[in-house]
């Protein structure tokens, strides 16, 4: 039932959108310097940069929806190459449960999504939020942003 | 300490969705070091109903506060000003909190946000176990520190029920034989002998079973 308002509440199927997707991207600065070099498609990227990717906690995931985000991309460092040793598996906690109150609620967890990406990698960062505007096409803006 | 749990966000959203401006009320201590109410709980809780009642349409103002302990009468008076302004308050504190808060604001309506579940530990990161009930006679000391009346479902004083297989409870498979660990660690500390000694039947007049108990320090009172 969960499964099916999601469905139904963000998946516009395909539908153009009314206004540019919001990506908010958090990211530890080892991972990626900023997000500028994210900037210049058409969609708005909002960067949330942090020393270690652990500092996202839940709330701040949820408050970027609050705040307008579409879907949420969290980028880290590979397994086993985070600088705090396991920042990275701690952020990988957290999202996992935030998706799930995502589900609950009705946003859909499928928007909030965590990578690892090798340092300064801005070409694969570029990618994953080209990816994301794409699948965005699929599921529509959200509705509680 | 009290160990807890938040209840499901389907079941708080049913109970606040009446009331236009609600408190979530958290707790610094037990239910705080248990991921159940503290600080981080209530501004996730705060933001998952938000963001919820927005795709319906609805806004709900929702005011967050932790103090420091729910239980002492001291910390929640710093809840009086938020408390003042809503119809609901949302604790995410025990059992006990939740009730003190009750009592000192009779004018809102108290909605526990937390299952008060059991006094227990952090065995490991990210896992908390049950350990005491609480009996208010602790004889912890004839076990090897292994309660059986927390730690054995059946709460046996005089060795295994035939269920106990492979260390575990049948119970529970999940879950140690209270008794296997108190037989272990007899063994291992040369104290076997002591498990003959006869435990008399327990008086359950100090547990729960005699009512609400009190603990009264005159040298504490003013
Ligand atoms: S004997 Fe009673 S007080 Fe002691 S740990 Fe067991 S339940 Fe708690
Ligand atoms: S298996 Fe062990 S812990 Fe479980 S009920 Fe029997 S004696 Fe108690």
């Amino acid at each position: 039932m969960v499964m099916e308002k999601v469905h139904r509440m963000s998946n516009k199927g395909g539908a153009a959108h009314t206004r540019k997707p919001r990506i908010t991207v958090f990211h530890c600065f080892t991972a990626l310097e900023d997000t500028a070099s994210l900037e210049g498609g058409d969609y708005e990227i909002q960067g949330i940069k942090m020393p270690c990717s652990s500092i996202s906690r839940e709330v701040f995931l949820l408050r970027a929806f609050e705040a307008g985000a579409d879907a949420v991309v969290v980028l880290v460092c590979p397994v086993n190459s985070c600088r705090y040793v396991q920042g990275n598996i701690r952020t990988e906690k957290r999202v996992t449960r935030v998706k799930k109150i995502l589900d609950e609620i009705g946003i859909g967890g499928h928007r909030l999504n965590m990578f690892n990406i090798v340092q300064g990698d801005e070409a694969a960062a570029r990618r994953i939020i080209e990816q994301t505007v794409a699948e965005l096409g699929e599921w529509g803006l959200s509705a509680a942003a | 300490m009290i160990v807890g749990e938040q209840k499901p966000l389907e079941e708080i959203k049913a109970k606040v969705s009446g009331y236009s401006r609600i408190l979530i009320l958290g707790c610094g201590t037990c239910v705080k070091t248990c991921f159940a109410g503290g600080e981080d709980e209530v501004a996730t809780l705060a933001s998952a109903l938000r963001l919820s009642f927005k795709l319906e349409g609805r806004t709900i103002q929702i005011e967050e506060q932790t103090v420091e302990r729910q239980c002492e009468d001291e910390f929640i008076k710093e809840a009086a000003t938020n408390i003042a302004e809503v119809k609901a308050v949302v604790s995410l504190a025990c059992g006990a909190g939740v009730q003190m808060v009750a009592s000192r604001f009779p004018q809102v309506t108290l909605l526990p946000g937390v299952n008060t579940t059991f006094i227990g530990i952090l065995e490991k990161a990210g896992l908390f176990t049950e350990k005491c009930l609480g009996c208010g006679n602790c004889i912890v000391d004839l076990f090897g520190g292994i309660c059986p009346i927390g730690r054995c479902a059946k709460r046996l004083f005089h060795g295994p029920c035939g269920g106990s297989s492979k260390g575990k409870c049948e119970v529970n498979p999940d879950t140690d034989c209270a008794w296997q660990l108190i037989v272990d660690h007899a063994a291992a500390t040369g104290q076997l002998d002591k498990l003959a000694e006869y435990v008399p039947p327990k008086d359950w007049r100090t547990s729960q079973a005699g009512g609400p108990r009190k603990v009264h320090r005159e040298d504490h009172e003013i």
